[in-house]
């Protein structure tokens, strides 16, 4: 365990020592900051006129679960620039050989890599609360719906980090590494907007509704935690990172 | 120490390794030699575990590299062809992260790490950046990363590549103070390099190993395969022919009749007392000496004829 953390810790710093750290802060900070001044935009405009057509004025949960649902697209743009680097880069300048020739074994590499990606995010996560803190300053909406809603913004990411590393791990160029996580997390991300156009009814579209992530956030956001949906995310991401492994250790066979 | 057996390796339709086999003793500085794509790089990285053989294996210490990996890597110093540092770190912390890969227990870290910087004259860059630091730093740095932990078998390809004069003075004499209480194995395509420091060579060539023994057989052998070289003012058919007659002597040949040129070679069993002999053919003769000269000499020739 020890080994997981020295390659975590070194790569925490790595991140942090450039401005890659920054950057990516900066981005979602900024992406959510622009979200959540909309949201409350409209969700002010929206609450004043609602007596005057005679409906009901929206609620402060219905603004939040709007925002977490934001977070998922913002996740779909950072995780890949976190990711990629991840194998690619060290594969590139030849480091990993620094990693293949320490009595370390790939799993315990596959998880240090892993976890630092992951303890990246998850302060990011930690900062980017400002938002759902700030209206449960002012307002007084679900405090634990806010929990769970992290937790299954926090399993997705974990599962979106698991896939990234597989990609990462299967070339050698960033860029390629950035593109295919994208686009993989995109199409998981719409996949059951697509589903319906299949054979409805169909167990192919059940299949596809089933391996698309976005409903399985839903019960996070309305505060409820489901074995299905943890579980979901968690042989996600444990699959992957299986790949992952599989593949780092076949590179020895080349 | 380090034991390789029948070691196979292809990549598509290039055979980059066919049956390579040597043993190392415990303490020995092993030199591995041969030309660009010879196949050294190959055979390091599959004794380090990098890659895997088609067939055959590799023993570190009694430990096989395949069955027992975390054993035999725990062993072993490497030091890649290019050299694996992390540019955004700083010196200190890049070998502290190594120590603590190879499993250095925290109570020696710090004393091992500055034990390694030091013997390697990086005290005084060990706060700066190594993506700052000179070829000839970085490639000090990648060794302190190699040595740091210990390690009873050091595999170093091509250590003192792209470094200065001096550099590589340091580098050898560095290399020369580890052995005994390491087993080493450096590879190198230039052979005084490998004269000066090793005890034991192995040549490799297009995959496969044509040729190992110690500095002083290799150099033995040499002085069988000695080829001189002699210029005489007048009619050097009759000497050739008269040189013909000495059975010590082989390959008898003129190079350049014009000039009066020619070559000969010493036989197997011959030693240089043949050279008196023929001085007196020459003198005798009244061909009129004009140059002789050994034209080959020490090991450059034993690889030259190996690998061409």
């Amino acid at each position: 365990m020890t080994a997981v953390f020295t390659i975590a810790w070194r790569d925490i710093r790595a991140t942090f020592a450039s401005p890659k750290g920054c950057a990516i802060f900066f981005f979602f900070l900024g992406f959510m900051g622009v979200f959540f001044y909309s949201f409350l935009h409209t969700f002010v405009d929206i609450t004043q006129r609602a007596p005057m057509y005679g409906g009901e004025a929206p609620t402060l949960e219905q603004l939040l679960r709007a925002l977490f649902y934001n977070l998922h697209f913002i996740l779909v743009l950072v995780i890949p620039a976190v990711t990629m680097s991840s194998f690619s880069e060290e594969r590139r300048n030849q480091t990993i050989r620094l990693l293949q020739t320490s009595p370390v074994t790939a799993t315990q590499i596959v998880l240090g890599k892993f976890i630092a990606t992951a303890a990246i995010l998850a302060l990011v996560l930690a900062c980017s609360s400002v938002y759902p803190l700030y209206i449960k300053a002012f307002g007084n909406p679900d405090g634990s719906l806010i929990l769970t809603s992290y937790l299954g913004i926090f399993l997705l990411m974990c599962a979106q980090l698991a896939f990234g590393l597989w990609v990462s791990s299967m070339t050698t160029n960033q860029f390629m590494a950035f593109l295919f996580t994208m686009f993989g997390l995109f199409l998981l991300l719409i996949l059951n907007w697509l589903a319906p156009s299949f054979n409805s009814g169909s167990l192919f579209e059940g299949v596809l509704k089933y391996i698309a992530s976005t409903d399985h956030l839903d019960m996070f956001f309305k505060g409820m935690l489901t074995v299905n949906d943890t579980a979901y995310f968690v042989c996600f991401a444990a699959l992957f990172l299986f790949f992952t492994n599989v593949v780092l250790d076949s590179q020895r066979w080349r | 120490m380090i034991e390789v057996n029948g070691l196979t390796k292809r990549f598509g339709s290039i055979q980059a390794l066919r049956d390579v086999s040597f043993k190392v003793e415990p303490g020995q500085i092993v030199g591995f030699l041969g030309a660009n794509g010879a196949g050294k790089t190959t055979t390091m990285d599959i004794m380090c575990g990098c890659i895997g053989a088609d067939s055959g294996s590799a023993k570190i210490a009694g430990f096989d590299i395949m069955d027992q990996p975390l054993e035999a890597k725990r062993r072993l110093g490497y030091l890649p062809d290019v050299a694996p540092l992390h540019l955004e770190m700083r010196v200190a912390d890049y070998v502290t992260f190594a120590a603590r890969l190879h499993k250095v227990p925290a109570v020696q870290l710090r004393k091992q790490v500055d034990d390694a910087l030091d013997r390697l004259s990086l005290g005084d860059v060990r706060h700066r950046l190594v993506g700052n630091l000179s070829k000839g730093y970085r490639q000090r740095v990648a060794l302190a990363q190699a040595i740091v932990h210990n390690p009873e078998v050091l595999i170093l390809d091509e250590p003192t590549e792209g470094l200065d004069p001096n550099q590589i003075l340091h580098i050898r004499e560095l290399i020369k103070s580890l052995a005994g209480q390491h087993t080493i194995i450096l590879s190198s395509h230039i052979l005084s390099e490998v004269q000066n420091t090793c005890d034991r060579i192995v040549i490799i060539h297009n995959g496969v190993v044509v040729q190992q023994g110690s500095v002083e057989e290799l150099a033995r052998q040499a002085e069988a395969g000695r080829i001189y070289r002699m210029r005489v003012a007048n009619n050097v058919d009759q000497l050739a022919r008269d040189l013909g007659a000495i059975n010590q002597l082989s390959g008898v040949r003129l190079t350049d009749p014009k000039n009066g040129e020619l070559e000969f070679g010493l036989a197997k069993a011959a030693d240089e007392q043949v050279i008196t002999e023929v001085s007196k053919v020459v003198v005798n003769g009244s061909y009129g000496l004009r140059e002789l000269t050994l034209k080959t000499h020490s090991l450059e020739d034993v690889f030259f004829q190996l690998t061409h």
